[in-house]
């Protein structure tokens, strides 16, 4: 439900101005979760977003916590020269929102407690002097499970780098105590704690992640997409699946919409086993019996992804499995990336008839629409609600889809810029599978089939007619090379790490 | 060729020679070296790229027939259904899971039944079923029933809505109750949102609410508060309520309808509790549009609702409806295509300025068009600022893009005929439904809602579906709204439906429009703008 992305003259998207959001509230509320999640949404929909973490960019000034003077987190009383040094980083980290502003960024989330009225105010009116929409965004808990789930998983035993001070000051300690420890240090925090009450600013409060929303006075597209964004998100686990549909009788025409070839059907059916297999075996690992939980699969209206779904709505007699309980849902606004004209010509065509289009296309695969075709950019606009859907979907999910659709999926669930969304390569016969986490996600790819179609480069013989090469253009020549020369592989993307646990 | 859904059977086996044949075309498509066994329709000569699927040549009837082989050793037991020729209908998605009770809270001259009304067009546009029950409705229409039967009027003042008055305080619970019991039972015979619009103003008369929905399995009940602490608008609200031919005041004057109304509304206000129930699913609205408060609200359906409301407004403004002038494949009879005017379709586009700023004056504007030339040229002279979107192009007509009704029909008479039969679910092969462009237009409802002053210079299936959005028009009549060229459409957002002034210039142009082949009528818009003050069953 994204708007047309255009670009007005300050280079700013949807007239909305600049925006800074300024997150409030105590440690462990799920700020910075928040935080990245919208950052990865807004930038995913070609608005220039930044998190500005003032934590991380005291730790990167004044190094780690046992650096600082002993009452720099204290409260009550300071010493001058902690103020001071207290006055140093915050005048720093505001430079650095400047500093983003001023170079054409459009919106930053300031990653901060900002607990008392007094330091919100101070911000907010300098940054609304020049022109800046403020908002601030709350994040609460009265839940005090919540609270000490949200420590446990991430204060505590993150495996993330970025918060290495409580993870690091808790090595060695019993897990539970280090609980108990870090809650009580935030306990103190509680009494000098102001919730946003006041109606200076536009403020959005959210409570117990999601459970409730309140918004005061947001106005504006660009921050209503926020608020909508931002009740969509949860945190339970799921897996999401990706493959691709298979080969089909005409790869490289859109409008013949062609069915599945032999090798195509054969890939379906080998397709609904690993997924089934896969799927039974991660779920089992965290000790969830997998005939409770749904899978969802998404295929788009087209028949070579709809089809490729067929299996996993059919049981045979002499499989003793019982049936799995699946949900297929046709989305039609999950069709392949639209080659307008030039569907169903190749490479060499498309030089001959459109040299000029053909130019701009190399140049930019990404912006570059070709004639009555769909650009990726269009691509992602389209995906947009599909997007919210998928942040909604508390199930596993499966997506059978196009390379194109997946490629703007995936770019937007691991975070990669637009620009390189046509590089990304999905091959014919891998599962990918993605775990989203509270600091991105986990992903990885199993190869599960290596029949006719896989990709061109083991086709051999099927050769060109393999592909649409608007939709593969990324698998089929040099769209796959960056500006630089390297090549982008989806793995060296991905935060490596063991699967979280499900708390 | 045989039915699709039977692929094994009934379909004599394709010879090799047949196969060798496709096989051949196949090749020859994507090496384009030997000479094609199988002529492409226009054979490419320079700056002519060839058709590749188009419905009008040979190759995707050949092409069809060789599929009836692909699923041979497929195990899977019955096979989904294909798509050949130039397409097929489709089914409408399944929204039986969706089960909603929405109930409005607010004191009267809130605004309630105009969100209830404004969120049914919304809802049903997007094919839910959907069905407001008035409280107020079926308090109009027994009263009148009973009068009509004994003789007898009962008293509608505001002493009636009294809390002190306890018989018809009991008479008012028993309609609420009623009310809800018609509401679900009409969500189980299948509906997806049942609006309960009555003022619900008491957190017991609200807990009654949720208790009787929750003996309903999968049912869910969310609640609508409207809040307003604007004076003026409460004001027009009131004026509107005693003006606009309501008939419990049909027998005062409007002065003593106006403080009988305004006495009712003290009743409530007497007993009135905003919503503070912690446990409730609940959506609170401020002056339309200005404030939001969101709990609770959890599933696809409720927060769609949600958003929808978040982005309306009450601002007065008008929405103008115009098709891109004559363009050149509207004068060869061609669909779809990325042509440019004709020569009337650019004397359209140099008086339009002119048209729409004498109805508008100053006021600000903003035009939309597609990314198609023949819009963007068409509003070439506007003085006003313009954005494109992509989700504004004509409807998708796939493999028959650029072809005309009369070669569609010669190809393939019989699709041709299925798609007159159910024109809303027939999506084109490799193109659209118009149920795909609903879907693909969503977003662009929700952005006009934001919005003030637009005008779109658009394609006729895309302003189809936008005013049948507007005019709330069902979706089998949708395909068949009247939206000529060269004229002006203008809407106007007005409480309980929209205004609409038509503006034909006068510079000829070619009809377009296909009436529905038989029997029905093609709708005549009828804009229902009036409140409607009796409920259809009661």
């Amino acid at each position: 439900m994204v708007a047309p992305l255009y670009t007005t003259a300050s280079g700013l998207l949807f007239h909305a101005g600049k925006i800074l959001v300024c997150t409030v509230g105590l440690p462990a509320r799920g700020k910075t979760h928040i935080s990245r999640a919208l950052e990865r949404y807004l930038r995913w929909t070609g608005v220039k977003t930044a998190v500005i973490s003032l934590g991380d960019y005291r730790r990167k000034v004044l190094g780690g916590a046992q650096k600082l003077p002993p009452d720099y987190f204290t409260l009550g009383e300071k010493s001058p020269e902690t103020i001071a040094l207290r006055e140093k980083v915050l005048t720093g980290c505001e430079q650095l929102i400047w500093d983003f502003f001023n170079s054409g960024g459009q919106v930053v989330i300031y990653d901060a407690n900002n607990g008392t009225r007094e330091r919100r105010n101070a911000v907010a009116e300098k940054f609304d002097k020049a022109g800046i929409h403020v908002i601030m965004l709350e994040s609460s808990c009265d839940n005090e499970e919540l609270i000490l789930s949200n420590i446990r998983s991430v204060k505590i035993s993150s495996p993330d780098a970025s918060i290495p001070e409580c993870a690091l000051a808790y090595r060695g300690w019993d897990p539970e105590k280090a609980v108990a420890d870090y809650y009580n240090r935030i306990k103190d925090h509680e009494r000098h704690y102001e919730p946003v009450e006041e109606t200076t600013w536009p403020f959005i409060r959210i409570i117990n992640v999601g459970e409730k929303i309140m918004v005061n006075s947001i106005h504006g597209y660009l921050q209503s997409r926020i608020v909508f964004f931002l009740m969509n998100i949860h945190n339970r686990f799921r897996t999401i699946y990706f493959a691709r549909s298979g080969q089909s009788l005409i790869e490289h025409s859109y409008k013949a919409d062609s069915d599945l070839s032999p090798a195509g059907w054969e890939y379906a059916e080998r397709l609904k086993e690993f997924v089934l297999d896969r799927r039974a075996k991660s779920l089992e690992a965290r000790g969830i019996d997998p005939s409770e939980r749904r899978l969802v699969i998404w295929t788009s209206a087209r028949r070579r992804s709809h089809h490729t779904a067929w299996p996993f709505l059919t049981h045979s007699a002499n499989d003793q499995h019982p049936p799995a309980r699946v949900k297929v849902v046709e989305r039609p606004q999950m069709a392949e990336i639209n080659p307008g004209v030039w569907d169903g010509l190749t490479p060499e065509q498309v030089r001959k008839y459109y040299p000029d289009e053909w130019v701009r296309f190399v140049h930019d695969p990404y912006a570059y629409r070709a004639p009555r075709a769909e650009s990726y950019h269009d691509l992602c606009v389209r995906l947009e609600p599909t997007l919210i859907e998928l942040e909604r979907e508390k199930e596993d999910l499966l997506i059978v889809g196009h390379a194109s659709v997946i490629r703007c999926i995936l770019a937007y669930l691991i975070g990669l810029p637009a620009s390189e969304i046509p590089a990304i390569e999905v091959a014919r016969g891998d599962l990918i599978e993605v775990v989203p986490t509270s600091y991105g996600v986990y992903s990885q790819a199993h190869h599960f089939w290596d029949g006719p179609g896989r990709s061109s480069e083991n086709g051999g013989a099927h050769g060109k007619d393999e592909h649409n090469f608007y939709e593969n253009y990324a698998e089929d020549t040099r769209g796959k090379r960056r500006p630089d020369g390297s090549s982008v592989e989806l793995q060296a993307d991905v935060a490596a790490g063991p699967v979280p646990s499900a708390a | 060729m045989s039915s699709a859904d039977t692929p094994a059977k009934g379909v004599p086996p394709l010879s090799d020679q047949e196969l060798a044949l496709v096989d051949g075309v196949l090749k020859d498509m994507t090496e384009g070296e030997s000479e094609p066994t199988i002529s492409v329709t226009a054979p490419p000569d320079v700056g002519t790229p060839p058709a590749m699927f188009g419905a009008g040549g040979p190759m995707l009837k050949q092409f069809d027939q060789s599929t009836a082989t692909s699923r041979a050793i497929s195990q899977t037991a019955t096979p989904p259904r294909s798509v050949v020729g130039i397409g097929g209908k489709v089914g409408k998605p399944d929204y039986s899971e969706a089960k909603i009770v929405l109930a409005m809270v607010g004191l009267p001259a809130r605004g309630k039944s105009y969100l209830s009304n404004k969120l049914m067009r919304y809802l049903k546009w997007l094919e839910y079923s959907v069905k407001v029950f008035n409280v107020g409705q079926l308090r109009r229409s027994r009263a009148r029933q009973k009068a009509q039967q004994s003789g007898k009027r009962e008293d509608h003042t505001a002493s009636y809505f009294s809390h002190d008055n306890a018989e018809a305080t009991k008479l008012r619970d028993q309609l609420a109750t009623d009310s809800l019991e018609m509401l679900i039972q009409w969500l189980k015979e299948g509906g997806n949102v049942g609006i309960h619009d009555a003022t619900n103003s008491t957190r017991s008369r609200r807990q009654k609410i949720v208790d009787r929905v929750s003996r309903e399995p999968g049912f869910v009940v969310i609640f609508l508060e409207s809040v307003c602490d604007d004076p003026a608008i409460v004001a027009a609200n009131v004026a509107l309520k005693v003006s606009s031919g309501d008939p419990d005041y049909k027998d005062m004057s409007r002065e003593e309808a106006k403080r009988d109304f305004e006495r009712r509304i003290r009743e409530y206000e007497a007993v009135y509790e905003t919503i503070t129930e912690p446990h409730l699913s609940y959506l609170r609205i401020k002056n339309v549009g200005s404030q939001a408060t969101l709990c609770h609200i959890h599933g696809y359906l409720q927060s769609r609702i949600a958003f929808y409301l978040m982005n309306l407004h009450l601002k007065p403004r008008s929405i103008f409806f115009s098709r891109h002038g004559e363009s050149q494949y509207n004068v060869e009879g061609k669909i779809g295509g990325d042509s440019l005017l004709s020569e009337r379709g650019l004397r359209y586009a140099r008086a339009l300025p002119a048209l729409i700023t004498d109805n508008i004056g100053d006021a600000a504007l903003t035009v939309w068009t597609s990314t198609l030339q023949r819009t963007i040229q068409t509003a070439e002279y506007l003085p006003y600022p313009k954005l494109t979107w992509k989700s504004l192009d004509e409807l998708d007509a796939g493999v028959c893009d650029g072809m005309t009704y009369e070669e569609i029909e010669k190809a393939y008479p019989e699709d041709f005929a299925n798609r007159d039969e159910d024109k809303f679910n027939y999506r084109y092969r490799g193109g659209e439904s118009y149920r795909d462009v609903v879907v693909r237009l969503e977003p662009v409802i929700m952005e006009l809602e934001r919005q003030e002053n637009i005008l779109i210079i658009g394609h006729q299936a895309i302003l189809r579906c936008l005013y049948a959005y507007f005019h709330d028009l069902p979706q089998a009549d949708l395909p068949y709204i009247k939206i000529p060229l060269h004229t002006v459409i203008k809407l106007t957002p007005k409480a309980y439906g929209c205004d609409e002034e038509r503006y034909t210039l006068p510079i000829g142009a070619v009809d377009t429009h296909r009436p529905k082949p038989k029997g029905g009528l093609p709708p005549i818009p009828t804009p229902k703008t009036a409140r409607e003050y009796y409920a259809n069953d009661a």
